[in-house]
């Protein structure tokens, strides 16, 4: 294991595991009934709009808030009674918590001195861990003389030279500018990878997480709405709120009917959309249709006849030209679609009021729960 | 080139505002006058020959000479330090139960952060001796029960005690605050990475609270060691800021050694602040995100709850302790040799009102009067340093405030040193440093620097563009200050007001020196010449309790009136 900072030789990655945790701060439920199992040397991701209890789930396996029910195992051992100080986990804080009273080395240090390690050691270990986050020729500073970005590594350096369990991120990024924020995710990324160790990483940014996460759990009011790779929250929402806040969605409301052995969906707005059957199990009754901007076809004439492609007319509404897309807001029965067409060079945009024909790929057609 | 530059600048900014300059000049003079030149004259007669008027430095040889000055040196430095020692374990687990638990007893905390500075030392002193004394009611209940005795008040203990008491709560308040200000993740990411207990208290939050606790300590520190009243009331000549007093009160203004003294009070109070300045330099360890706030707080547990009730409700017995003596005092008929006085009479309070109203009148009249002096400067120091670029502005904010570090005594000694040749021709006594004016303009020179900071806070918080729209709308520089600046600043201006009223009233070390005759006196020279004596104790008591209700009073007033202000004009603290 070159690299890295565990030296004990043995490969000491390890699982987190939550069952049926339910967490109320007095009559407030915030956390309803997780379960959920991290595997050894995941990066994992807590996604969800403020709110949503992913933070105060990250803070119950540091040991920071105890649940009412249910239990947290880490490798095997279970730690829900276990104070924080002997949970041997490394969390970074969204403030980063560095503190003002003592140097950088100091600060990275402390974890160490806290184990009684002898102190030759600790200075190595420091050391070590401030070259890799590339810091060492600063570690004589306070942390107020150093930027936003270098405090972050810090932080990071502070956890990880204790050789902790399993990392746990909070918002670790939000307090940078958005160039820094993408140069430190993949800087994050490759420490990861490189320490090979579990990591549980919250945020709210989607694209964050998509980029850098294995597998996100996408929270909602206290609930894992949907867990899975990126791919699969993106592609196979399980609800509503999956589909809409990863991305940008299109939405019919309506219901789900069986004609003649082959499922079709009634919309609201009086639309009549068939829908594959894939073998996923369906009910009728209220749900929706969703389907992404960049699987709408705009066509200004009427000739869109592929197979298996349903189309609507509409009236564009309004136009915005992103550069390498053009996004059409298209008003179909009452309805808004997003349109996103790529955009050719010397291309026109469609102008508004232009009645268009709308086609869509019925494979890029899905159907979720309200 | 720079230089050049720099005076068309200098010049520029006077032709912007002559007014402005023509009021600091006003102030400078005033400033010189009645602070800079008798605290120079001061230095100056402990550096000189008295015979020969040339430089000497053997006044200060004679000093350290001197068996009874060494002991006074050394027993002032001793008292301070242990002030602060006592104050501190009273504040520390008082400020560690309000900002670590939910605990109930914090309200009683936060009002135990107030009482005693509503009544000076001196005033509580001898009721505390009838409590604490070797005969006083404690010792005699001690001793009837138990067989022992605590000399709670002999000698420099009786100092120290009564002044922890009283200033404990310049270190609770500010060691509270910077708990509060230690932002939760800083305590967490310790646990986080092993640390906990008593460990964690000593490695994380106690140097995150150091400064707080520092700027309350030196200020404890600085207020002991210059006070002049308590140790006179207790009768412990044996300190700096007595023998001053009493060289300079029985050999007469010629005597060096009273200079002498003068020096050294002022030079370990700078001396004190400054050391507290360099260990806070650079320590702005306030860490408060966004969403966070103060230590994490749990309930205690049941063995907890009741120590910390035992030690808040001993810490409040000991607060209320001169209250209590004084009312005792002041309302008891004979009280010797008992926990109690004999009975109880309002003849004190007639005996004070018949034949000594002058004192509460020459207080109200003194303080009001320094007072308005202090905010009217407070205002237009403020508005000369935050509003223009006035050429030596910096330095008129820190002369005036740099009385904050002169002892009382000191200015009184220097004002009778400075003006006592200077006649001023309708008076019968014909000298400026013995007329009642002088009192307060002394009075108001000590408070300064309480309603400079109070009007330096409130114009910060008056927005420039709301100044700029008036004179946008054609208001001029002095009319826009009329209209808006100053009605926007009246909270903070009535806080000022408040804060300089209420200590004036109670200042002693200075009005001792400065009070010619006994009519001229204020409440506090009252309450010292009654105390005198054990037969004037009962009507010195209610003159006390007199002052107490007056400043409580004058205190509660003006904060309603705020209040009221403040809803009637929908603002919250900041415009």
């Amino acid at each position: 294991m070159n690299n890295t900072l565990h030296e004990s030789g043995i490969d000491s990655t390890v699982s987190v595991k939550l069952e049926d945790i339910n967490l109320s701060f007095g009559k407030t439920h915030v956390l309803k009934g997780i379960d959920l199992q991290i595997e050894p040397g995941e990066f994992f991701a807590f996604l969800g709009p403020s709110g949503c209890g992913k933070t105060t789930l990250l803070r119950l396996i540091a040991g920071f808030e105890s649940a009412q029910t249910g239990q947290v195992t880490i490798g095997g051992k279970e730690v829900s009674y276990l104070p924080p100080w002997q949970r041997n986990l490394g969390m970074v804080f969204q403030s980063y918590a560095l503190w003002p009273h003592m140097t950088i080395r100091k600060n990275v240090a402390f974890g160490l001195e806290e184990r009684h390690i002898p102190r030759n050691e600790i200075n190595r270990r420091t050391d070590r861990a401030l070259e890799l986050v590339g810091l060492l020729e600063l570690a004589d500073r306070r942390p107020s003389q150093l930027s936003g970005g270098q405090q972050q590594r810090v932080a990071l350096a502070r956890t990880i030279v204790i050789e902790p369990q399993v990392l746990l991120l909070d918002e670790p990024l939000s307090n940078l500018d958005a160039k820094l924020r993408i140069q430190m995710r993949h800087e994050l990324l490759n420490l990861q990878r490189k320490l090979s160790i579990t990591t549980i990483f919250v945020t709210h940014d989607q694209e964050e997480a998509n980029t850098i996460a294995d597998r996100i759990a996408l929270m909602k009011d206290g609930v894992i709405q949907q867990k899975g790779t990126p791919v699969e929250l993106y592609d196979k929402p399980a609800n509503r709120f999956v589909a809409d806040f990863l991305g940008t969605a299109n939405f019919f409301e309506g219901k789900l009917k069986k004609l003649e052995n082959r499922w079709m969906f009634q919309a609201d707005n009086g639309l009549v959309i068939p829908v594959n059957d894939n073998g996923d199990k369906k009910n009728s009754g209220n749900c929706c249709v969703v389907f992404r901007p960049q699987n709408v076809n705009v066509t200004v004439d009427d000739r869109n006849n592929a197979n298996n492609t349903i189309q609507f007319r509409g009236t564009v509404s309004s136009n915005e030209f992103l550069g390498s897309t053009i996004r059409y807001r298209v008003t179909v029965r009452g309805d808004d679609i997003f349109a996103d067409v790529s955009h050719q060079q010397g291309q026109r945009l469609i102008e508004n009021g232009t009645s268009v024909n709308l086609g869509i790929d019925q494979n890029q057609i899905m159907v979720v729960n309200d | 080139m720079a230089i050049s530059e720099w005076g068309t600048e200098a010049i520029s900014e006077f032709r912007k505002h002559p007014g402005m300059a023509a009021v600091m000049l006003l102030i400078s003079c005033f400033l010189l006058i009645f602070l800079v030149i008798p605290v120079i004259q001061v230095v100056f007669v402990a550096f000189t020959n008295a015979t020969t008027g040339g430089f000497t430095l053997l006044n200060f040889k004679d000093f350290f000479n001197t068996a009874l000055f060494r002991e006074s040196f050394w027993n002032s430095i001793y008292v301070g330090v242990m002030a602060v020692v006592i104050a501190s374990v009273f504040s520390m687990p008082l400020a560690y139960f309000t900002s670590r638990f939910e605990f109930k007893g914090a309200v009683i905390i936060q009002s135990l952060g107030i009482i005693p500075l509503i009544m000076p030392p001196f005033v509580g002193a001898v009721a505390m001796l009838m409590l604490f004394g070797r005969n006083g009611s404690v010792n005699l209940f001690l001793d009837q029960w138990f067989g022992f005795t605590i000399p709670f008040m002999e000698g420099l203990n009786g100092v120290i005690f009564v002044q922890s008491i009283h200033y404990f709560p310049f270190i609770l308040i500010n060691l509270s605050a910077a708990l509060q200000n230690i932002d939760r993740s800083m305590e967490e990411s310790a646990q986080n990475l092993g640390c906990s207990g008593m460990r964690l208290f000593r490695r994380i939050v106690l140097p995150l609270a150091m400064p707080g606790y520092i700027a309350g300590a030196s200020l404890v520190f600085l207020k002991v060691f210059d006070d002049l009243g308590t140790p006179l009331l207790l009768n412990v000549n044996n300190m700096l800021a007595p023998q001053a007093y009493l060289r300079i009160a029985s050999i007469g203004i010629k005597d060096p050694m009273g200079y002498v003294i003068s020096v050294i009070l002022v030079v370990i109070a700078l001396g004190s602040m400054w050391l507290a300045m360099l260990t806070l330099k650079g320590k702005d360890y306030a860490t408060v995100q966004k969403g966070g706030g103060g230590l994490a707080k749990r309930r205690m547990r049941p063995l907890e709850k009741f120590f910390a009730w035992i030690v808040v409700l001993l810490i409040m017995g000991l607060v209320l302790a001169p209250h209590l003596g004084l009312s005792l005092l002041s309302f008891g008929t004979i009280w010797s040799f008992s926990m109690l006085p004999d009975a109880f009479t309002f003849k004190h309070f007639a005996t004070v009102f018949a034949e000594t109203p002058e004192y509460m009148t020459n207080t109200v009249l003194y303080s009001a009067l320094a007072a308005t002096i202090d905010v009217i400067l407070g205002t237009a120091i403020a508005y000369i340093v935050l509003r223009t670029k006035l050429v030596g502005r910096q330095w008129l904010d820190y002369v005036a405030m740099s009385a904050v570090a002169i002892p009382g005594l000191v200015i009184g000694i220097g004002y009778l040193r400075t003006f006592h040749g200077f006649n001023v021709p309708w008076l019968e006594s014909r000298s400026l440093a013995t007329w009642w004016v002088a009192i307060v303009v002394a009075l108001a020179i000590r408070r300064l620097p309480y309603a400079l900071r109070a009007c330096m806070a409130a114009l910060q918080q008056v927005s420039v563009s709301l100044e700029e729209s008036a004179e946008n709308l054609g208001a001029g520089k002095l009319s826009t200050v009329r209209k808006i600046v100053v009605p926007l600043m009246t909270g903070g201006i009535l806080a000022g007001f408040v804060t300089s009223f209420a200590t004036a009233a109670v200042e002693l070390g200075m009005t001792l020196m400065l009070v010619s005759k006994n009519s001229d006196g204020p409440l506090s020279y009252g309450i010292y010449v009654y105390m005198q004596s054990a037969a004037g104790r009962g009507p010195g008591a209610a003159l006390g309790i007199v002052a107490v209700v007056v400043v409580g009073l004058c205190t509660l007033f003006s904060y309603l009136f705020v209040e009221r202000r403040q809803k009637k004009l929908g603002m919250g603290q900041t415009t």
